[in-house]
């Protein structure tokens, strides 16, 4: 029992750092790029795929003893799908405007390879418990990242974070002259392959 | 018999995922498309509401129909604002080609197609930065009291000058021409369809 808490433990700090989707696993890049131009849609973003993956990863892992091997990706996505699904419905009565600001990318959530990944990697391996903390995990970072991406981006770009003013921008009389390229797809390739060279250097720091 | 029996141990959990899950979607559906119909409602009224927030109530008016500058039919959904039994305006909903997809543009005219009250834009997916400046002050503002008439995109000139000239957003060339075109293309083929139905009086 004890190993298995140590495992929910080790699980629950694991997608944070070690094991960060964005940053160190690198898997499901399209939200990091597509929609980190301010954070309110990203962190919206990271919110559904938190939802998705501990929705996903209990479900599979509830009924990892009865797939069979050669229709487990069937079924991986069509759990996947049904909650995206559910997410998206959410979203559209909850929140219409960050459902209109962040349109196809939601229900892209189905093809995003962490969800699945983790479904493979850890859920159709483990019990729910260790499943769903892996969920949280994962989701968690993944969130993370989003905001860190997002938060560069929208603060070149227009001066805010969270749509709250931080530099006043030339327009409003203020000195900063807002970074337009920042809000363009070259904005989060940049931002996103300086944190990977960021996030390098660390662990490399931290290894030697 | 036996390739029965294989079929049904190797799928039955798919086959009873796929109606588990098709419930879950249904009953999630049922409970909230009520809502996002409202929502979607509110979008609308919300966007009349901006252009005309004088009015006492705006109504939908049933739809007329134009000649797209490609001679095909084209509808086009109109509302009257009315305060009292006072006309305050009239709001229709076009759309056209923009730089990257289609552009849905509420369009605010006064009471006897004179002069426009506005534009607001209700969806575009136009470049960040660059072409969705048309839903800014800078560019929208020139067509606040601009006279109904042929629009005509100019590269400079002063914007605080309301006129027929429409100072274009520097760096979206296309996105500005794509909204001065879509207003051209309806306006006036809609302000005479307008007069022969009676529901304008030509003031001149």
């Amino acid at each position: 029992m004890s190993s298995n808490e140590n495992k929910i433990g080790s699980t629950l700090i694991a997608g944070l750092w070690k094991e960060n989707p964005t940053f160190r696993l690198m898997l499901g890049l399209c939200p990091p790029l597509a929609v980190t131009a301010a954070c309110k849609p990203a962190f919206t973003m990271g919110l559904c795929v938190i939802f998705v993956l501990v929705c996903s990863n209990f479900v599979v892992s509830l009924m990892r003893n009865l797939l069979k091997p050669h229709l487990r990706i069937l079924m991986f996505t069509l759990t996947i799908a049904a909650f995206v699904t559910i997410a998206d419905l959410l979203l559209k009565a909850y929140q219409p405007d960050m459902s209109a600001v962040l349109g196809p990318y939601v229900p892209l959530i189905i093809v995003n390879c962490i969800i699945i990944g983790r479904a493979e990697a850890c859920a159709c391996k483990n019990d729910i418990w260790v499943s769903i903390a892996d969920g949280i995990s994962m989701g968690v970072g993944f969130t993370l990242a989003l905001c860190a991406i997002a938060l560069v981006r929208e603060l070149l770009s227009t001066g805010k974070i969270f749509e709250i003013t931080i530099l006043p921008t030339v327009e409003v009389g203020g000195w900063f002259v807002p970074w337009t390229s920042m809000m363009l797809p070259i904005g989060a390739f940049l931002t996103l392959g300086l944190g990977l060279a960021f996030v390098n250097v660390i662990t490399k720091k931290k290894q030697a | 018999m036996s390739k029965i029996k294989f079929f049904i141990q190797q799928s039955w959990l798919l086959i009873v995922s796929s109606f588990a899950f098709g419930l879950l979607i249904a009953v999630t559906n049922a409970a909230l498309i009520d809502r996002i119909n409202e929502n979607e409602a509110n979008k609308t009224s919300d966007k009349l509401r901006i252009l005309l927030p004088d009015a006492k109530e705006i109504l939908k008016q049933e739809s007329i129909t134009i000649k797209s500058p490609q001679q095909s039919d084209v509808n086009i959904e109109l509302y009257k604002a009315i305060t009292g039994d006072q006309c305050q305006g009239w709001v229709f909903k076009i759309s056209g080609k923009g730089f990257a997809d289609v552009i849905t543009l509420m369009v605010g005219v006064d009471k006897n197609f004179e002069k426009m009250i506005g534009f607001s834009v209700l969806s575009s997916s136009e470049t960040p930065g660059f072409g969705d400046r048309i839903a800014g002050s800078y560019y929208r503002n020139q067509f606040v009291g601009a006279p109904v008439g042929k629009l005509n995109l100019k590269k400079t000139g002063d914007p605080d000058i309301i006129d027929s000239d429409i100072v274009a957003i520097s760096g979206a060339t296309i996105s500005s021409s794509a909204v001065v075109n879509m207003i051209n293309d309806t306006m006036l083929q809609l302000k005479s369809k307008m007069l022969e139905k009676g529901m304008i009086q030509d003031v001149q």
